[in-house]
């Protein structure tokens, strides 16, 4: 009795310390790239949605699963592709930006395990209000063409 | 009277100058290809077993790509749909297919790990790469295109740009199609057929 009271008290405490301003940025469809055994690298998708009504900026990342998380883009030149670090993606107020192949990715760099089909990992995102999102996103083999066009918002 | 004159041979002199510039100008693969100039060819690369040499590809179709393996994004989509295309045959028509990555990235890229990063795609996937200067002649040969970038602050260290055409090689060895980056599976598998 006294222990689940003692449960729900800090739960509430939790709770109301918990900062209002969470609940603008919403991450959909993420997932992370199965690559081959021994890859050193992969990257992760998702479309992330901004229901505030000023744009926010996704500064940065982190996974346990990768030595560095960096933010990066692809772009295609008539038909050569470029890959090139950018400082931020942009969530366009009350609108979203999709990370998908051929354009934005978060970029796994160093992979300390195998990406295998079925896996899981976590990713946290650090956004310019100093807001972050944990997420934990499934491993899946990407099989799908790219869609060649990707939200600029910059 | 003599100006005159510079001027009008500097106007021929200038108009040659850019007929030859517009004679010389890249041309995309494609169109190369529409205007009967033959690309392609055999090349011999380094791989996990030895040598892999396109002329003893000769009764296959092969399809070829030029990237490199850590490429997070690029390559494995191309090799996906390469793959996904394959699977839409029969598993005698697979048998008649092979696929060979080329990495420009040697010193990433080792033929183990080559062998190990194509036949993740398909079974019937093979890597390989060579030396600075085989590379060059291949990616000439095919009219693609790379370069290495140095990605400052990132910890990739550096970057390949590359062209990202899937090769479409007939059993003859001669080129047949260069497809455009991600075409569908479908598309592929129907070139594929056209082949066998």
């Amino acid at each position: 009795m006294i222990k689940s009271m003692l449960q729900r008290s800090f739960l509430l405490a939790t709770l109301s310390a918990a900062p209002f301003a969470m609940a603008e940025v919403s991450v959909e469809n993420g997932y992370a790239r199965a690559v081959p055994p021994g890859q050193m690298n992969s990257a992760s998708f998702m479309i992330i949605n901004n229901s505030d009504a000023s744009d926010i900026q996704l500064v940065s990342g982190s996974s346990s699963v990768a030595k560095v998380v960096e933010l990066h883009t692809h772009t295609n030149e008539n038909g050569v592709m470029k890959m090139r670090q950018v400082e931020t993606i942009t969530v366009p107020a009350e609108g979203s930006v999709a990370l998908q192949p051929g354009g934005y990715h978060i970029m796994l760099i160093g992979l300390k395990t195998d990406l295998a089909e079925g896996g899981e990992i976590d990713l946290k995102l650090n956004f310019s209000d100093e807001s972050s999102k944990l997420l934990t996103l499934p491993v899946k083999k990407v099989m799908g063409g790219m869609q060649g066009h990707h939200h600029k918002h910059h | 009277m003599k100006a005159l004159r510079n001027l009008l041979l500097l106007t021929v002199f200038m108009l040659v100058g850019v007929a030859i510039a517009f004679y010389f100008r890249p041309q995309p693969v494609e169109q190369r290809i529409a205007l009967g100039e033959q690309l392609g060819g055999d090349f011999t690369l380094q791989a996990e077993n030895g040598p892999l040499r396109l002329e003893d590809y000769r009764g296959k179709v092969v399809l070829f790509f030029i990237g490199y393996a850590s490429c997070p994004d690029i390559c494995p989509t191309a090799l996906a749909v390469a793959s996904q295309g394959l699977k839409r045959l029969s598993q005698t028509e697979q048998q008649e297919v092979a696929g060979i990555f080329m990495s420009v990235d040697p010193k990433r890229d080792s033929p183990e790990k080559l062998a190990k990063y194509a036949g993740f795609f398909h079974p019937n996937f093979t890597g390989g790469t060579a030396d600075r200067e085989t590379i060059d002649k291949v990616v000439k040969q095919y009219g693609a295109f790379y370069r290495m970038v140095d990605l400052d602050g990132s910890a990739m260290g550096y970057a390949v740009d590359h062209s990202s055409r899937l090769y479409v090689i007939n059993k003859e060895g001669k080129l047949a199609k260069a497809l455009a980056h991600a075409t569908n599976p479908d598309a592929l598998a129907a070139e594929i057929r056209n082949l066998l």
